[in-house]
């Protein structure tokens, strides 16, 4: 019988490994296997016609094996480390990432593992980085966990308080905005741009007021995909609004300050529309007495919709909007109270009212001691939502609920994050956070 | 080993740091670097991958990455120096092939160090926001092969005399240009923009500056468009084959730039092959490619618009006011839509049915159809010839297709009102007489009437045709009515019209001839016996009669004459001579009827009836009448027409002026107390723009008359003038 022409043995540290170039090809252009057998390469075989690497055998065989099933075992006796560290060196770790888990789903989410930190108190925010892995930001701490869940050196604040960080974005997989408090009498404060690996600054992001550059408190973070950055603005000055800045520049573009008798300064959370070309800016109880949400058009400089609570009957106080979100798709906005009861809003129509969804309140009369408030997150055409200690999942055009993600440990949540196809929720604790991942699709 | 070495041992903390050998960065970036030359050398067989790839991640490994990363840098700058210095050598044709070698290899030795160090662009690059090799490679590249200050211009000259014997026409290395222009896109495309596009775009301007001076002073407009699609062609072609899709509309815009706009008045105003003979000489082909090619460039439409504008006016006025023509109405209409058919073609075939194109002919033909204040008259007449009998025998669509012709050219008018006036007047005659060719082409033309000018404007036409119906009826009612009775006396045939529907005159009176009187009377009372409250009065004017007469040798024909005529012929049953003065004291018609009415009867060739002395073409009072008994003709009947002008003569047109001035004042004054009903306070301006916008379907208000009967109004206190402002008026309700 003929020898298969593709065939191909190695040697790997003194292992012999033989398959076939087709299994190879399937590494792709970006590894070593590639570049290897890159018809440039006049590659020459030992005379026992095998090429040697000088690796780990025992991780070599599972990378093989991830290249031939595309399914990714580790005996017990491989560390994990030892592998993506193999990965990196072959230029497989998208391979690694695509086989451990799959396309988020909200209703498939497996807990991977429990992260417990050092940090002292409560917990401000959690974000997802693109890539699976999140940072967690503690007083003036952030810390930053890649998608191995190796912590990095942590970036700190210089005891200014972290109030909300974010991922720029695929583009520069390292760039982390943090936006703190001012410190008074110290000109400090406002929003930097970071290295998440190196943890150094890269540039500071300035409210300037007719050229004079101004210190500031900034808030709730957003970003676009035109490259901007947004974030709520407290200045020294009355520079309350919500300032834009170039991510690439650093540079700020624009400023929409807060009109008489509303609020963004003070905004709890900020979202981009992609659809409408508009930002969401929501301010809500108990940071303000009343809960102001609106809609920003920044090429008009306008307004474009509003809602706010302290038009509607007082006797609404038990049904206090403690989180906002916009659903471009349904044109609506959902709002959440402190029951986990869903409100929607009609985006077409000006100041119109909440329609509360009839869910029962399974909560109502048992109330933990420390509760969080809600938080709201949409992926993907489905709804979360987080209360005390789980977070619920609702599905389909009338919002069901479909799904519930609990763990017994850490006490309640405090803020969740979904992004790299991974949901990151932060207990308010133990300082304790979840990582909820969706398992490859089965082979057979 | 001795005892004494070992009592003398030093205390060490527990953990050493780890040192690496000093020399061994260097070491691994001396096997790097050697290979980095081999690989330029295009030495690579005796390579290990293996070994480079591993030697590469340890040195980023163990935080070497900068002397890895600035190796890479100064090596691959030393042999692009090199790489410049030969391609700076290469004579002449050589220059370029030589660059395009060296670009060929310098991608394939980047691609093999790019695979080294595949770990370092993977980790270290990122994180420390180094530019990655691939594109290094590129950057050094473009620094210093194509920036390098013996080879910038020296390429740049090379790549545009390419381009400049292609235009000349000589056969160029296309290929290579392409793999040459490829290389400047792959650098970035500000590389290409910098380096090739500006100097390209600028040279091609000045060529084709200074070849369409050329071409303007050799060949006429049509030829000189030919060239200049052919350029555009070219270059089109030319970016297809080598150079960057995005060029294509800067190349163009060049060269619509230079080659059209610049010389657009001159080339539509050309002698003799101008826009003007095109159109003269319906040369669709040549205005097909003047719109193609004026429309790229910004007004190079309106420019053309505007000299096909001035052009129809300009014919179209000579068309109207040209005395011949004026003299034959069908003619005259007939031209009018021979014209509009020529330049609705060239619209349709060579401006590609262009809206703008369209407007602008309407509104030409609109201008000139209205400068004769007779085109209303002649439209109407031209309709007349049609139905009378221009449309005998022709199929339904034929005459639907004139007829919306008709109706194009009624768009154009702005005194409809006046076509009304005449329109209803030759439909009187036409139904009066019983001339119309076909009910349905009458109906037909009234119907898109209405649907252009709404109901008010046809619902007297419209009654007209009632009328003429009902007629039927109450004449067969009447017979009937009447039975045996009338059975020797003449038949008559009575049209009830209703007043104001049909064009009414002063009522003119005659002594019928007691024959018909009688009957006449009959009729006279079956009818107001049948109607209740109704007035007749007799149109002697507009009827006409059959009568039967016998010449000498008995020869008998039948005479069909207007009613008129019959009255005066009857005269001579009982009489041979008549004086002009008997014969208007028995008849009583008005004079110029009268005169009229014998001049045809005595004085028209082959149908004189009567004799006239003396013999003379006019009628006077002393002229004395004989019956003329050696009438004869070949045929049985015999139609007498009136001697009438088919046109009005001028006095009619002024009373049919006048007429129609006397119709638009209330009309006008409608117009302003709806207004101010609405609006109860106005300025006179804007009155005036009003009242002519609400009246524009029907007629063009003339403000002086619109201030009369302002004035009108406020005498008769439906407006009053503000105590303060006197150009405001105030409505009193």
């Amino acid at each position: 019988m003929a020898i298969q022409k593709d065939r191909v043995r190695f040697n790997v540290g003194g292992k012999i490994f033989e398959t076939t170039a087709t299994t190879l090809a399937i590494a792709g252009r970006e590894s070593y296997f590639a570049a290897m057998f890159d018809e440039n390469w006049d590659l020459q075989t030992n005379p026992a016609g095998e090429y040697f690497i000088d690796r780990n055998p025992d991780c070599f065989s599972i990378l093989l094996d991830l290249l031939r099933t595309g399914e990714l075992y580790i005996p017990p006796n491989v560390p994990e480390k030892l592998l993506y560290r193999e990965a990196l060196f072959y230029g497989l770790t998208d391979h690694i990432r695509s086989a451990k888990w799959g396309q988020f789903d909200g209703n498939r989410l497996h807990p991977l593992k429990s992260v417990t930190g050092r940090a002292p108190g409560d917990g401000t925010a959690i974000r997802a980085s693109p890539d699976g892995g999140c940072c967690v930001a503690h007083g003036s701490m952030v810390h930053i966990y890649d998608w191995m869940l190796e912590e990095h050196p942590p970036i700190n604040l210089d005891y200014q308080r972290v109030n909300d960080a974010g991922w720029v974005g695929s583009g520069d997989p390292t760039g982390l905005v943090i936006s703190t408090c001012e410190r008074l009498g110290r000109g400090q404060g406002g929003m930097g741009l970071f290295n998440s690996t190196t943890g150094e600054l890269r540039y500071k992001f300035n409210v300037t007021h007719e050229n004079v550059v101004k210190s500031y408190t900034a808030g709730a973070l957003c970003f676009n995909d035109g490259c901007n950055l947004f974030s709520s603005c407290k200045g020294r000055s009355n520079e309350y609004g919500i300032g834009v800045w170039d991510q690439n520049t650093g540079q700020q573009v624009d400023f929409f300050y807060e009109p008489h008798g509303w609020s963004l300064g003070d905004a709890d959370k900020l979202q981009w529309l992609n659809g409408s070309n508009c930002l969401l800016v929501a301010t809500l109880f108990p940071r303000k007495d009343n809960c102001y949400i609106s809609l920003l058009d920044f090429r008009s400089k306008s307004m474009v919709w509003s809602w706010s609570d302290m038009w509607s009957p007082a006797n609404s106080d038990d049904r206090r909007v403690r989180d906002a979100i916009a659903m471009e798709e349904n044109s609506s906005i959902c709002v959440v109270n402190e029951f986990e009861d869903l409100g929607f809003m009609d985006l077409r129509r000006e100041s119109g009212s909440v329609r509360w969804s009839s869910r029962s309140r399974l909560m109502k009369g048992k109330m933990p001691d420390e509760p969080c408030y809600p938080k709201l997150a949409l992926h993907e055409g489905q709804l979360f939502s987080s209360m005390n200690d789980c977070i619920s999942v609702f599905c389909g055009s009338d919002w069901v609920l479909t799904s519930r993600l609990r763990r017994s440990f850490g006490g309640s949540i405090c803020d969740f994050s979904i992004g790299g196809d991974r949901l990151f929720a932060l207990h308010s604790e133990e300082n304790v956070f979840d990582i909820w991942e969706t398992p490859p699709p089965s082979i057979v | 080993m001795s005892s004494q070495k070992k009592r003398n041992f030093q205390i060490e903390a527990f953990k050493h740091r780890v040192v690496v050998d000093p020399k061994y960065a260097e070491k691994t970036w001396k096997i790097l670097e050697h290979a980095i030359h081999e690989i330029y050398h295009r030495n690579a067989s005796g390579l290990s991958f293996e070994e480079l790839y591993r030697n590469a991640y340890n040195m980023v490994l163990h935080k070497f990455g900068e002397k890895l990363y600035s190796g890479l840098v100064s090596t691959m700058t030393f042999h692009l120096k090199e790489i410049a210095a030969s391609v700076e050598a290469s004579q002449g044709p050589l220059f370029l092939e030589e660059l395009n070698r060296k670009w060929t290899e310098q991608n394939k030795a980047l691609q093999m160090i790019r695979d080294i160090l595949m770990y370092m662009d993977r980790t270290f690059i990122p994180s420390t926001h180094k530019t990655p090799v691939h594109e290094l490679g590129l950057n050094l590249w473009r620094d210093n092969i194509v920036h390098s200050t013996n080879i910038q211009t020296r390429l740049i000259d090379t790549l545009l005399e390419i381009v400049q014997r292609e235009r000349n026409g000589e056969v160029v290395d296309r290929g290579l240009m392409r793999n040459v222009v490829k290389m400047l896109i792959d650098l970035g495309p500000s590389v290409y923009q910098q380096d090739f596009e500006k100097p390209f775009l600028d040279v091609s301007s000045i060529f084709y500056r200074g070849e369409s001076q050329q071409f303007i002073e050799c060949f006429d407009c049509g030829e000189y468009l030919k060239k200049a699609e052919k350029r555009l062609i070219e270059e089109t072609e030319r970016v297809s084959h080598y150079l960057d899709a995005q060029s294509e509309v800067k190349i163009t815009n060049v060269v619509e730039k230079e080659m059209i706009e610049s010389q657009m008045t001159r080339l539509v105003h050309m002698e003799n092959s101008g826009l003007v003979s095109m159109i003269v000489d319906d040369k669709y082909d040549d205005l097909g490619r003047i719109y193609n090619l004026f429309r790229r460039v910004p007004n190079g439409l309106s420019v053309i618009r505007d000299v096909i504008t001035g052009h129809i006016r300009e014919t179209g006025k000579q068309l109207v006011t040209d005395p011949e023509r004026v003299k034959d109405p069908v003619e005259f209409v007939q031209g009018l839509l021979h014209e509009k058919a020529k330049h609705d073609k060239i619209v349709i075939l060579a401006f590609h049915s262009d809206k703008t194109f369209q407007n602008a002919l309407n509104s030409s033909f609109e201008y000139f159809i209205n400068l004769n204040p007779r085109s209303p008259e002649f439209i109407s007449l031209f309709v007349d010839d049609k139905l009378r009998k221009g449309l005998k025998g022709v199929s339904e669509e034929e005459v639907e297709t004139v007829l919306d012709k008709v109706m194009m050219l009624f768009r154009y008018l702005q005194e409809k009102d006046v076509f009304e006036k005449y329109y209803k007047q030759h439909l009187a005659k036409r139904l009066l007489s019983g001339r119309s060719v076909s009910e349905d082409a009458e109906r037909s033309l009234i119907l898109k009437l209405k649907t252009e000018c709404g109901y008010q404007f046809t619902s007297k036409l419209e009654g007209m045709f009632t009328d003429m119906k009902t007629s039927q009826d109450t004449m067969r009612g009447f017979y009937e009515a009447m039975g045996r009775t009338l059975a020797n006396g003449p038949m008559l045939s009575v049209h009830i019209l209703t007043t104001g529907s049909w064009p009414t005159q002063s009522t003119t009176t005659c002594n019928l001839p007691s024959e018909i009187l009688t009957v006449c009377d009959k009729f006279k009372t079956y009818y107001l016996g049948t109607h209740n409250g109704r007035r007749l009065t007799w149109q002697t004017n507009m009827g006409s009669a059959d009568i039967k007469a016998t010449f000498s040798g008995g020869q008998k024909h039948e005479l069909n004459v207007s009613t008129y005529q019959m009255c005066v012929l009857m005269l001579f049953n009982n009489a041979d001579r008549l004086g002009y003065k008997e014969i208007e004291q028995a008849v009583e018609i008005p004079t110029v009827e009268l005169k009229r009415c014998l001049q045809s009867l005595a004085c028209a060739k082959g149908k004189n009836v009567l004799r006239k002395e003396p013999m003379s073409k006019d009628v006077s009072e002393d002229d004395s009448f004989f019956f003329n008994e050696s009438f004869s003709s070949k045929l049985y009947k015999v139609k007498i027409g009136t001697v009438v002008a088919q046109k009005e003569s001028e006095p009619e047109k002024q009373e049919t002026r006048q007429r129609v001035e006397e119709d638009r004042k209330p009309q006008i004054e409608a117009a302003i107390v709806r207004i101010m009903k609405a609006r109860r306070v106005l300025d006179h301006n804007n009155i005036v723009a009003e009242v002519t916008k609400q009246l524009q379907s029907r007629f063009l208000a003339n403000p002086v008359v619109i201030k009369k009967r302002i004035e009108s109004l406020i005498e008769r206190e439906f407006l009053e003038r503000d105590r303060e402002d006197r150009k405001l008026y105030r409505y009193l309700a």
